[in-house]
């Protein structure tokens, strides 16, 4: 490494890379595979601020879709995916995704990944929500965890991949209309890397921690998606925040929706199975795909807001409103086999034996359907920057994302990233390295002011606090235009506050506090996406569900006006841009969004009416 | 927070390497429920109190491997751990043992992802298979071989329970080795005899006294020490086999 | 340049940290007392070898009130070592699969246990026998 220095004494040390990715979670695992098994001269630079290993893949349950069985088809696949997106989905995209996704689920087998096997030895395959056939692949309950393991441990094996661990992103470098490289922090000396690369991928994964409950890890918190955005690259349908119905209450962690595709019930106050009143049944002996708790995961969590709203939830003294995950029916022996993972949640965290007591859950955030818009080939609209993975939107989850499609995402487009950044990287020519070293000292300047400057009486975690509060308001399972104004306003008295935040620690190893506020940073201009994107969408569709609206008109379905991409554009110092983009239709023309017996039925006409 | 507010103690053993020439304890009052972890009541203590504590943490679901420390001197994850089983006593928290610490709870991994990386944790195919023959078969019996070693979260207790960690740094240790034990037991692979050099090295298998504190404190009950074990007799069975065949042995 | 400097805490009295290293130093010290039970047999071996006189005298020494009181120790400390060696037989030995799953720990020490208990059991009763 060379090292340089700028006029305050301060130094920037310089790191010449082909590629530099950000984000060390699966998809960024995977699209550094991809560059190495391209081209083993291309020289990666793979940045992560946890170790590879920690990355919020790893808390991933249930599994990864991909048509196995000789019953299943892509096409069904491509029907599933697309409607349970409510038809917001880039359908080219997606006949892409479905063709891929078994073929990077047998690579990830044949690289060690512990798929879960039927008795004759095959990978075994599991039922999940919104899936007309079982297509998701599965490691027990702990598929994220096996798959990002398989994927740092055999990225191991490829020299090329220079890991920047615990390093944390800053900026992008951007000259000539192109990505040209990244300005990290390494967190344990809090001395500035300028890595130059001719591509760019970002993998950072989603935003969620921008909400008060949630299933994800403090890390979730939006890092690249507020990065490219300030680079005028466009974030694309932010409103679409997919609420998770199975939910640990107050902390929000997982109880994956295996649990409902191994057979569980979701019951209300009375023992009943309440979602047989909201178009998802009739109730069936066995558990039957797209019917009852095989729904669609906004379906479920609106199915649970209604039955608060009636009175039918269980009021817990502590947990608040809960409905019951019963598990009972399924024993003992056959949960410790599937899921075992939540059997010791529960043990541990709730003090509950599953075979013997029923779960209480309810809903909480878990999915940014939204991201960082990109074309099939991951690319955005600023030269050589890629995304991938949940802080991306290359079209494949739309407005609502099934179960079990964004673990694939991660291996189908990690690799078309990787292919695509590798050929940019052999194409271009390398940067003007002087001038690219005076954009990173201006970065380094910007970022170390934040915490040498002096005066600030501001709290990170008071302005924390309240902009998740007010996410939570503002942008729920059920949104209205006044909370959502209330939110927005909110979200601007919040930007402006932040600049006269106080930093406790002004030390330079390991300054978390420092990284914080940056990280906040970043999460205030997504949640600023979301909530003007969700103002501006004056209709119901997918995890985008609204009361209001002239004679409650906004609670409907509108392709008229709003079969339509948000993009929000970074305006400096103000408010997003909204603008709306086209959606790609191949095949699938939008239609009723159908469950259950009433699915079944639009199911049947559609294949008639190809006949 | 509920009704009556209960407030614990937590002692920490802070270390801020700009400041401070040796560690020091700091004692702070902590507002808790029942449901509140120790890593909570860390993050309060950031939040409210003093931002310059430093921790890792991140999916607190004990999967991520972030959190591990000290508690009240055992080598636990502290979001699985809760303040209610400590109160009313005070509960004491430290970076995990036989690791340097950075600062605060924050130790050096360093030399702990240098032993994973030089274990070879990756699959050295024995049969070569292309995407279109589809999936390797294993049999249940060849999956079960293997299985609970593919569980390790890579949190580092069962180092900070190895007294040999201590003694010896360069120990490989009980997480890098069963990762080896993982894949040298999965039917698909075929690099036993590549690992088994650095298994049976100076730095490998035979550091291991059998204390077996590791596996004790696995909060994923991989029993890594079960793996160092097994894999002392396959060293020692290596050892004379080379004497016994022209072509035994890892060589 | 970097303001890192890790610190490396001292391991002076690891073993007394734990109560579990301290069942394991009590453990690895209880072999000591086995080494020396061998060492006293080993001695008689080597009386016998010196004539009939030597293997007498050995046998006085071993009736010492010094001798029976230094053999009840070796006793209490041997079947401590037995009992801990035992414990360690799920640590130390590969998995025993039976129909397709592991030996749970408990059945593994059991067995560790019945075998030595016969082992001894025969061993005592062919000794009976030659006396008698």
């Amino acid at each position: 490494m060379q090292f340089a220095y700028s006029e305050k004494g301060l130094s920037v040390e310089i790191f010449k890379a082909d590629v530099v990715i950000v984000g060390g979670g699966g998809a960024g695992l995977r699209a550094a595979i991809a560059v190495a098994e391209s081209d083993p001269k291309l020289k990666i630079a793979l940045v992560s601020k946890v170790y590879p290993m920690r990355s919020h893949t790893v808390a991933a349950e249930g599994g990864a879709a991909g048509v196995k069985k000789p019953t299943d088809s892509f096409e069904y696949h491509f029907h599933d995916t697309v409607g349970g997106g409510d038809w917001l989905c880039e359908q080219d995209v997606v006949e892409y995704f479905v063709k891929q996704a078994p073929v990077e689920l047998t690579q990830l087998e044949h690289w060690g990944c512990p798929w879960s096997r039927t008795e004759d030895g095959h990978v075994n395959v599991r039922a999940f929500g919104g899936m007309k056939i079982e297509r998701t692949w599965f490691a027990a309950d702990k598929s994220g965890f096996h798959i990002l393991h398989t994927l740092f441990q055999t990225s191991i094996k490829y020299p090329s991949i220079k890991r920047f661990d615990e390093h944390f992103c800053v900026d992008l470098l951007e000259e000539d209309g192109r990505a040209q490289g990244a300005v990290v922090v390494e967190m344990g000396t809090g001395e500035f890397t300028m890595i130059e690369a001719k591509s760019v991928i970002i993998a950072t994964g989603g935003a969620g921690r921008v909400f008060r409950e949630s299933t994800l890890g403090g890390i979730v918190t939006g890092d690249g998606m507020a990065l490219a955005y300030r680079h005028g690259v466009a974030l694309r349908d932010m409103e679409f925040v997919q609420y998770h119905p199975t939910c640990m209450p107050i902390t929000g962690l997982l109880f994956t929706e295996a649990c409902r595709g191994e057979g569980g019930y979701l019951v209300n106050k009375d023992g009943y199975r309440y979602l047989q009143d909201y178009g998802l049944g009739p109730l069936n002996d066995k558990p039957k795909n797209k019917y009852m708790e095989l729904g669609p995961r906004d379906r479920l969590s609106q199915a649970f807001y209604f039955e608060q709203q009636k009175g039918r939830t269980i009021e817990h003294p502590v947990l608040g409103s809960v409905v019951h995950l019963d598990l009972r029916h399924l024993g003992e022996a056959y949960l410790r086999e599937r899921l075992p993972l939540i059997y010791e949640m529960a043990e541990t965290f709730m003090g509950i034996d599953p075979a013997k007591e029923p779960i209480p859950v309810r809903p909480g955030v878990h999915y940014t359907m939204g991201g960082i818009k990109v074309d099939g080939n991951c690319e955005s609209s600023l030269k050589g920057l890629y995304a991938i993975g949940e802080c991306s939107s290359v079209g494949i989850h739309g407005a609502n994302r099934l179960g079990s499609n964004s673990l694939t995402e991660l291996l189908v487009f990690g690799k078309v990233a990787g292919v695509q950044a590798a050929a940019n990287a052999k194409a271009q020519t390398p940067g003007n390295s002087a001038s690219l070293l005076k954009q990173a000292q201006a970065v380094e300047q910007r970022v170390m002011a934040l915490k040498t400057k002096k005066g600030g009486t501001e709290r990170i975690a008071t302005i924390r606090k309240e902009m998740v509060q007010s996410m939570e308001d503002g942008c729920g399972i059920y949104r209205m235009e006044d909370t959502m104004q209330a939110t927005c306003d909110k979200l601007a008295e919040l930007r402006e506050r932040f600049k006269n935040i106080s930093i406790d620690d002004q030390s330079s190893v390991w300054n978390t506090d420092w990284l914080t506020a940056i990280e906040l940073d970043y999460q205030l201009d997504v949640a600023q996406t979301m909530a003007h994107s969700a103002i501006n969408r004056k209709e119901s569709r997918g995890a985008h569900q609204r009361l209001d609206g002239p004679d409650g008109a906004y609670k409907l379905r509108d392709d008229v006006n709003f079969l339509k991409h948000s993009e929000a554009y970074y305006v400096a110092g103000g408010a997003p841009r909204i603008a709306l983009g086209d959606v790609k239709i191949t095949t699938s023309q939008p239609a009723a969004r159908v469950y259950g017996a009433a699915g079944e039925k639009a199911d049947q006409e559609r294949k008639a009416s190809h006949v | 927070m509920s009704e009556s507010q209960k407030v614990i103690e937590i002692e920490v053993l802070r270390y801020l390497p700009e400041s401070d020439a040796a560690p020091h304890s700091e004692i702070y009052k902590v507002p808790f429920s029942d449901d509140m972890s120790v890593l909570q009541g860390a993050q309060y203590i950031k939040d409210n109190l003093d931002g310059s504590l430093t921790f890792r943490w991140s999916c607190r679901m004990a999967i991520c491997g972030s959190c591990g420390m000290m508690i009240n001197g055992i080598p636990k994850l502290s979001c699985e751990t809760f303040l209610r089983d400590y109160y009313p006593n005070r509960i004491s928290i430290e970076a995990l043992a036989n690791f340097p610490i950075e600062k605060d709870l924050v130790t050096d991994l360093s030399g702990f992802i240098e032993k994973l990386e030089a274990i070879q944790p990756y699959i050295i195919p024995k049969e070569p298979r292309t995407l279109e023959q589809g999936e390797y078969l294993q049999t249940p019996e060849q999956f079960n071989a293997y299985i609970q070693f593919t569980s390790c979260i890579n949190c580092t207790l069962c180092y900070a329970a190895c007294p040999q960690v201590g003694l010896n740094p360069d120990f490989i240790g009980p997480a890098a080795i069963a990762l080896a034990h993982r894949y040298n037991m999965d039917s698909r692979d075929g690099g036993t005899a590549q690992r088994m050099e650095l298994l049976a090295s100076e730095d490998g298998v035979y550091n291991c006294s059998a204390v077996g504190y590791c596996s004790e404190v696995c909060p994923k009950h991989v029993d890594p020490g079960n793996a160092v074990n097994i894999n002392k007799i396959e060293a020692a069975k290596d050892y004379f086999l080379r004497f016994l065949s022209p072509k035994g042995g890892s060589k | 340049m970097s303001k890192r400097k890790p610190y490396v805490r001292s391991m002076d009295g690891w073993w007394k940290k734990n109560p579990y290293y301290v069942e394991y130093m009590i453990h690895e010290g209880t072999a000591l007392f086995v080494a020396a039970y061998a060492i006293t047999l080993l001695v008689g071996l080597v009386r016998l070898g010196q004539g009939e006189a030597a293997w007498n005298g050995w046998l006085e020494a071993l009736k010492s009130p010094l001798s029976l009181v230094c053999h009840v120790a070796f006793l209490v400390a041997i079947a401590y070592h037995a009992f801990t060696w035992f414990k360690l037989f799920p640590l130390t030995m590969p998995p025993i699969m039976v129909g397709g799953k592991r030996l749970e720990p408990g059945v593994v020490v059991g067995s560790g246990w019945t075998a030595a208990i016969v082992a001894a059991l025969a061993l005592l009763g062919l000794v009976w026998r030659i006396a008698a």
